[in-house]
């Protein structure tokens, strides 16, 4: 096993050619979906409301038959940032001045608020994290491009420059697994040069010291490779067109009704239900 | 009708921050008719890529005018149709891959071009088949080796159907027959009648075209048939002849029937005469190798990338292998047969999933190894220099090691040493910012940093590979005298001709397995040798085979042209006496 595997363990952004039922709905009506259901995660502020989204994004992941494993150790990356702001959450969420503290740890007071809080933060962030994943696996990049392409014709009647935006969508997507692959190529090239990257039991702020000459490159490469990119794109046409096509025809079919349906009534039921 | 290209006095100038501006192209007056097949060669730097971009309207020249069928490409208006007729692959593959599969990144140009579905699927289908890649259709993009990534690039212009075919360094990553591949495919679209430019280090590809535009500091230098064009002193300019034409200018003394305008191999191959006189071969020197010690043993080596997830492939497949101390040892094999994953296991970056695998003695399966001691005597350098390079400043850059992991004498003499190793001049270079350099430098800079601990083994994927003919001289030259001084020093390969005189013995890797493993003349004299399909003998090799079957008693496993040159002369001067 490597440690210098970054794509591994990176779930979002990486598109997973599989047949499924999610795989075979009509783009526009999963980024309609799916961004309902993203929506309703962030407004959410119900403990019940928030673990029931949590079974809808386990739902969509079955559906669309990306194994757990899979999607699951997308979370780990940034599972110590999330820890330490939900630590945070613990000790300063507001507590009424007649709420008793449930237990004391050194000179700090842990309160019901607090615990609340804190597992609030941790699923709303592990289900947007799984839906996330979900859709970025079962959605590829032009099925995004003519999905939104669709969703924005109204905007692009009025004059709006919608090809701008698909553009930005399209390059961050695309750019994930590119930072993982640019990350893993310069870690092994310091870590050759004898970089302590893999030595074992690094503490955090080791961690974050072999962060820092890492950033740095990485930006530098990757802005470089966003410009060759564009200019690719720009050499194969995008842009000087407005009537972009695409190999696939889509039709709205009942299942993608169905399916819209479901993540509408799923979305009220978050937001409303409890 | 207007010309299909037309460039009148057109300039060029990069602006770096904090650095001078670099003309990349002066003056340039050219014309291209519709059909032409021309190859653009010249020295890295020399502005073949910027001339290309200023083609289909990328670059707008800083003066003068381009036009494509009589339309400017100052005017925005015209880039779509300009775009359209004007395809255009570029020298790094993974930078111009735009969709997450292979399928939809074809589909990315037609779709572009707002063509109907049908249409779109007929010519997505072609491409694929054209570049060889349809049964990769599904595979995400991102994960495609070197050489298949270049074929995407292939495939997705190639989907566009444009007039004039653009070929920016394309065949610089890929294996002989992706090499082969593409220039055929390049051949058989001039004779649909598209127009190719073909812009190239490898002057064996350049040969092939109708005419060559030799360009130098950003000015065109030469313009003419390759045979006007390589019968200069183009070695000036920093480029060679044609490998054909070179050994052919050899032969000559002893075989005076050979024209003297010779250019492809199968031309000189055509005009070796029958030779009828003592069928005894001449004695021939053999290197001696005496047996040695490895100092790299590896058995039984597996390594599945992306394991457990739905996109795990196999990198290496029950590999086993051994790397004799002080011996230069070659890994040759096709895209994606495994020679970089080998490489970096060799200084523990990747450790083995399955099977052992010792370096000095030490295991690196052992979990807590002391990697950085391991690393401080084994050197890696990568594929491809500008990703590697994380620091502003070349001296920086070739320090970093020492910095690390300590060296010997001052930092400024280690690094020094270092750089003038690989000829790198110290006052003139160390203070030069990394992404001013050419590809050449960058190459340089990359070996003079994997050498600046002094290390006892130097691992270094594909040196050789997109450098112009006087850096890669230059670079096998910094090989030998690394080898001269005893290092071990293991390199994967596509350009193996010019050094494999040197090596003292290859591997030859299939879909991640060790096929066969030998000296040079073992491996290619058997001339029923378990070679894969993708790799081609020498060219040594091949011209004695010729010979051979003319008749001419050369002896068998010869790989390095001199020992063909030489024996010929020994052949005829036998029949004189």
């Amino acid at each position: 096993m490597s440690q210098f595997e970054y794509l591994r363990s990176v779930s979002i952004g990486q598109y997973l050619p599989l047949d499924s039922l999610t795989h075979r709905l009509d783009p526009g009506a999963k980024i309609v979906g799916f961004s309902l259901l993203i929506i309703a995660i962030s407004i959410a502020n119900n403990l019940y409301s928030l673990a029931l989204a949590l079974l809808v994004s386990a739902i969509l992941i079955a559906a669309s038959r990306i194994p757990f494993s899979f999607a699951v150790r997308g979370l780990l990356p940034p599972l110590p940032f999330l820890v330490l702001i939900a630590t945070l959450q613990l000790v300063i969420t507001p507590h009424p001045e007649t709420s008793a503290a449930i237990f004391g740890v050194w000179r700090i007071n842990i309160y019901s608020e607090g615990i609340l809080a804190a597992l609030k933060l941790l699923l709303r962030f592990a289900s947007l994290l799984l839906i996330l994943t979900t859709l970025s696996s079962s959605l590829s990049t032009i099925e995004m491009i003519n999905g939104l392409d669709l969703l924005l014709k109204p905007l692009q009647q009025i004059g709006v420059p919608t090809d701008n935006a698909v553009l930005l969508v399209q390059l961050t997507l695309r750019f994930i697994p590119f930072l993982a692959l640019n990350a893993e190529k310069i870690a092994k090239s310091q870590a050759s040069r004898g970089a302590k990257w893999d030595t074992p039991n690094g503490k955090l702020i080791n961690r974050i010291q072999q962060i820092i000459p890492l950033v740095i490159p990485l930006f530098i490469t990757s802005l470089r490779q966003a410009e060759n990119l564009s200019t690719a794109m720009l050499a194969r046409g995008f842009g000087s067109s407005t009537a972009r096509t695409s190999m696939h025809t889509y039709r709205f079919t009942l299942r993608d009704g169905v399916f819209l349906l479901f993540l509408l009534f799923t979305s009220a039921g978050i937001l409303f239900l409890f | 009708m207007a010309a299909l290209i037309e460039i009148l006095n057109a300039s060029f100038q990069y602006h770096p921050q904090h650095a001078e501006p670099i003309q990349a192209l002066s003056n340039i007056n050219l014309t291209i008719q519709s059909g032409e097949f021309i190859a653009i060669i010249g020295a890295n730097g020399s502005g073949k890529s910027t001339l290309g971009k200023l083609l289909n309207a990328l670059l707008i020249p800083d003066s003068g005018v381009v036009q494509i069928h009589g339309m400017n490409t100052r005017d925005p208006g015209n880039h779509a149709a300009i775009r359209a007729q004007i395809g255009m692959i570029f020298q790094k593959p993974q930078d111009q891959i735009v969709a997450t599969t292979v399928e939809e990144d074809t589909a990315f140009g037609p779709g572009n071009l707002g063509l109907p579905s049908n249409e779109i699927r007929d010519r997505v289908a072609f491409a694929l088949s054209a570049s060889g890649l349809t049964t990769y259709r599904s595979r995400p993009s991102y994960l495609l080796s070197a050489g298949e990534t270049q074929r995407l690039a292939l495939a997705g212009v190639l989907a566009m159907q444009p007039v004039c075919l653009i070929f920016d360094e394309t065949t610089a990553m890929l294996d002989p027959a992706g090499r082969e591949m593409v220039i055929e495919q390049a051949k058989a679209l001039h004779r649909q009648g598209t127009t190719i430019l073909f812009i190239t280090h490898l002057m064996e590809e350049a040969a092939q075209a109708e005419r060559v535009i030799v360009l130098d500091k950003g000015k065109i230098v030469m313009d003419g048939s390759p045979r006007q064009v390589f019968n200069q002193n183009i070695e000036e300019i920093g480029l060679e002849k044609p490998t054909a034409l070179a050994a052919s200018r050899m032969l000559r003394p002893f075989i005076p029937s050979l024209p003297d305008d010779i250019l492809t191999k199968e031309d000189l191959f055509n005009h070796i005469p029958h030779y009828e006189g003592n069928q005894s071969a001449p004695s021939q020197a053999r290197k001696q190798t005496a047996p040695v010690q490895s100092n790299i043993t590896a058995k039984n080596l597996s390594y599945t990338y992306m394991l457990g997830t739905p996109l795990e492939h196999q990198a290496l497949n029950d590999l086993s292998i051994s790397i004799g101390s002080g011996s230069m040892h070659g890994l040759i094999g096709a895209t994606g047969s495994g020679k970089s994953t080998l490489l970096q296991h060799f200084n523990g970056l990747l450790r083995a999933q399955s099977g052992t695998l010792s370096v000095f003695g030490m295991d690196l399966n052992y979990r807590k190894l002391d990697t950085r001691s391991l690393r401080q005597r084994v050197g890696l350098s990568f594929q491809q220099p500008e990703n590697q390079i994380f620091n502003q400043y070349v001296g920086d850059e070739v320090a970093y090691a020492a910095r690390q992991l300590g060296h010997s004498g001052t930092l400024a003499n280690a690094v020094k040493s270092a750089m003038e190793a690989v000829g790198l001049d110290f006052s003139v270079y160390k203070d030069r910012l990394t992404y001013t350099l050419s590809g050449g430098e960058l190459r340089k800079t990359a070996l003079a940093s994997a050498l600046v601990t002094k290390p006892d083994i130097l691992l270094l994927d594909e040196p050789l590979a997109g450098l112009d003919p006087l850096s890669r001289k230059e670079v096998m030259e910094f090989l030998n005298c690394m080898h001269d001084a005893g290092l071990t020093l293991v390199f994967s390969t596509h350009q193996f001709d010019g050094i494999i005189g040197e090596m003292d013995a290859i591997s030859v890797l299939q879909s991640g397995k060790d096929i066969t493993h030998g000296t040079p003349t073992n491996i290619f004299s058997t001339k029923d040798s378990k070679l894969p399909d993708a790799l081609r003998p020498p060219f040594a090799t091949e011209l004695c085979t010729v010979l051979k079957e003319n008749g001419w008693p050369v002896p068998a496993g010869i790989v390095q042209l001199s020992v063909v040159i030489e024996m010929v002369s020994k052949i005829k001067k036998r029949a004189h006496t």
